[in-house]
């Protein structure tokens, strides 16, 4: 029998606001995190807006993805207690280690050095030895990079970790920052990026039939998860309990997301079977919802493969966040355990012409009072990555 | 730990020295090289494989292009260790070690160079020159998942998943893990093992711009094992490379030893290190890697007596 795996920390930082807290206070309103670009001026680039992360400030020196991991793991410790030790891990989902490009760019030109502290903060590791620093953890760590699935799958990896009986917690999560000229560039070349400059707020609306792409986001979510009896040992408070854990991949396309929704399905089913609960026992879905033309529907169908005649009510609560990529994961993670523990579903807002083949239970512009025992979460990435969890209600 | 063991029924590997470099290795023999294009930086050495032939398993031949160098030694890695396995691929995990995100290939100097007025980022050149210059797939060539996209899109690879990213201990991770999920029954089988490039021009030339070059040689490999349950090796009478078992975390073993003959192959150093002991055919073995700064890994592997199954695939060598 294996273990059981429960929450008992959780921190993060969002284009809602510093904390778990203003967070959830602006999710639950409907408020939108999106808005001009205040970074740099992004005036002549094709996007202009963004969904921006305040800067939580923080002694981890110029970094500004490494102040975000640190805020939201100093939170998530705070709330779980100390948890150092070699019987601790950590796994971070994070999908950036490419030389930054601003400095290539401007090495090119001038041929000046970098410091130790630009270099370091190039590594995709370097939130993962931040986490294992901050916790003092020193067992098992790792870095995910499966894009926007890096975190989902971070949580996952903890989850079987403990199972597995390598470690008895883990400080999981992800962190991500992308809103920067030649990211914006980029995507935006792609045709991944919402164009809609004129009104930044109502971008996001994912599963809406006037959606034209998803909102580059950034962010950080941390969760301290730990073995039951670990955390009756220490008096921990239980959040909730992370029960399942599935995942797969389309192989499909780089970019697209299959029209039948396979990838999704088999991730849900997995995470589902993973729990040992039937599709009815779950009471609402943050769906990976990227506001995208293709994913949409994609997940759509995979919903309703994986749940059939048991309509689940949905939402994307990146129609408030945008797109955090590499964080998502594990920041929908900690507002489907509030979901849970609050009773308040949250909304996906901009969601005023659903798109028919998108065919959901929407938790439509308004959050919904409901109380439910289990949660559903997904992540799916580019290039076909999908993880789904499941949290459930701990009395 | 688990006391079980795991059946290696599939072994491929792409490196510097082919696909079956143990003689050369033992040999003394080293796949390390100068390189004209690198001539000026500080070091023009590095290990590298010339040609990587991925015709047996591309479904286009084009989305090659779409391939950095570690995904293209991955899916070559990982399309020998496959073969003809039977089983349901919608079910068969995938479990990979990638390093940091690879330098281009010099498909973005061009816009890069005129992004920057004065020696620093200039949004309005960004927004003008530089985007029309910039090549709007780039991203998804470099991203390190890409290698992980890439092998499940040609091979119909749909099971668990997932890619660690660091150094020798990314390799190491994804052993494990694969191992596990096997174990568990989480996937009937894995496809396990790592794939990295240090050695491509891009690469070295981007680390040494921004001071970050990594010791020399450099090298690149593409390793991968397909792993399933001993019982369903043995009755499906499978052709069996060798055993992998979990050791305890607290267990050491030998470190990777063949930087001389291959350079160093990054995040697959660790899982080479097992492939070879296999190919070596060593009756018993334990690996351990790690990146910087964080505990190794160990993946215990033994081999029984009798002459090896292993077919190179020709896929890629230097020889």
């Amino acid at each position: 029998m294996s273990r059981r795996v429960v929450v008992t920390g959780y921190g993060m930082v969002t284009p809602l606001g510093v904390g778990v807290a203003r967070t959830w206070e602006g999710v639950v309103a409907g408020r939108s995190g999106v808005g001009p670009v205040r970074r740099f001026d992004a005036s002549a680039l094709p996007v202009t807006f963004a969904a921006e992360a305040p800067d939580p400030g923080g002694d981890e020196g110029a970094d500004l993805k490494l102040r975000l991991a640190s805020a939201a793991i100093r939170e998530a410790l705070e709330m779980s207690g100390p948890i150092e030790g070699p019987r601790t891990g950590v796994c971070v989902g994070s999908e950036i280690g490419r030389p930054d490009l601003r400095m290539v760019a401007e090495r090119l030109g001038t041929r000046e050095v970098p410091t130790p502290e630009e270099l370091g903060a190039m590594d995709p590791a370097a939130p993962t030895r931040l986490a294992a620093d901050l916790a003092g953890a020193t067992g098992p760590s790792s870095t995910i990079s499966t894009a926007c699935t890096s975190s989902s799958q971070a949580v996952g990896e903890g989850l079987l970790k403990i199972r597995r009986g390598d470690v008895d917690a883990m400080l999981v999560g992800g962190v991500d920052v992308l809103v920067d000229p030649l990211m914006i560039t980029g995507f935006a070349k792609l045709g991944a990026l919402s164009e809609r400059n004129e009104d930044p707020a109502a971008a996001s609306r994912p599963f809406d039939l006037g959606r034209d792409g998803f909102v580059l986001g950034e962010g950080a979510g941390f969760l301290v998860i730990e073995a039951e009896q670990t955390a009756a040992d220490r008096g921990s408070t239980v959040l909730a309990e992370l029960s399942g854990f599935g995942c797969s991949c389309n192989a499909y396309r780089i970019t697209d997301s299959p029209p039948d929704g396979r990838g999704a399905y088999q991730s849900m089913s997995l995470a589902l079977a993973d729990a040992g609960l039937p599709p009815e026992a779950i009471g609402y879905i943050n769906a990976h919802g990227t506001s995208t033309p293709m994913n949409d529907p994609s997940e759509a169908t995979g919903i309703q493969r994986a749940f059939g005649d048991h309509p689940v009510p949905v939402s994307s609560t990146k129609s408030m966040m945008g797109h955090l990529v590499a964080a998502c994961g594990a920041v929908e993670a900690i507002l489907s355990v509030l979901a849970i523990r609050e009773g308040v579903l949250p909304p996906t807002i901009n969601l005023d012409h659903p798109d028919p083949r998108c065919d959901l239970q929407h938790v439509r512009n308004t959050a919904q009072a409901a109380r439910i025992d289990h949660a559903m979460t997904n992540a799916f990435g580019f290039g076909g990555s999908n993880g789904s969890l499941v949290f459930s209600r701990r009395t | 730990m688990s006391s079980e063991r795991l059946a290696v029924t599939g072994v491929g590997l792409c490196t510097p020295l082919g696909p079956d470099p143990v003689a050369a290795i033992d040999g003394g023999g080293t796949a390390v090289r100068s390189r004209a294009d690198l001539a000026g930086l500080p070091d023009d050495r590095s290990a590298e494989v010339e040609r990587i032939d991925l015709r047996p398993w591309l479904k286009r031949r084009k989305d090659k292009k779409l391939m950095a160098r570690a995904a293209q030694l991955a899916l070559a890695a990982a399309g020998s260790a496959i073969g003809d396995w039977p089983g349901d691929r919608a079910h068969l995990g995938l479990f990979l070690g990638v390093g940091r995100e690879a330098g281009d290939e010099g498909e973005s100097e061009a816009a890069l160079l005129v992004a920057h007025r004065r020696g620093r980022m200039d949004v309005a050149c960004v927004a003008g020159p530089c985007r029309d210059l910039y090549p709007p797939l780039l991203p998804l060539k470099t991203l390190p998942n890409m290698a992980l996209a890439h092998i499940s899109i040609h091979l119909d690879v749909c099971g668990e998943n997932g890619a660690w990213a660091g150094s020798a201990g990314a390799g190491m991770t994804a052993l494990r893990a694969g191992a596990w999920a096997v174990l568990e029954g989480r996937c009937p089988a894995a496809l396990v093992g790592a794939a990295d490039s240090l050695a491509n021009g891009g690469a070295i030339r981007d680390r040494f711009r921004i001071g970050g070059a990594p010791p020399p040689p450099v090298g690149e490999a593409g390793v991968m094992l397909l792993v399933e349950p001993e019982a369903v090796a043995l009755a499906r009478s499978a052709q069996i490379h060798g055993w992998l078992r979990l050791p305890p975390l607290s267990t050491v073993g030998r470190r990777p030893a063949h930087h001389a003959a291959l350079g160093d192959c990054g995040a697959a150093d660790g899982a080479l290190a097992v492939a070879l002991a296999i190919l070596r055919r060593e009756a018993s073995a334990v690996v351990s890697a790690a990146d910087p700064g964080h505990p190794a890994l160990p993946v215990e592997i033994s081999v029984d007596p009798g002459p090896s199954c292993y077919t190179p695939a020709r896929h890629g060598e230097n020889a």
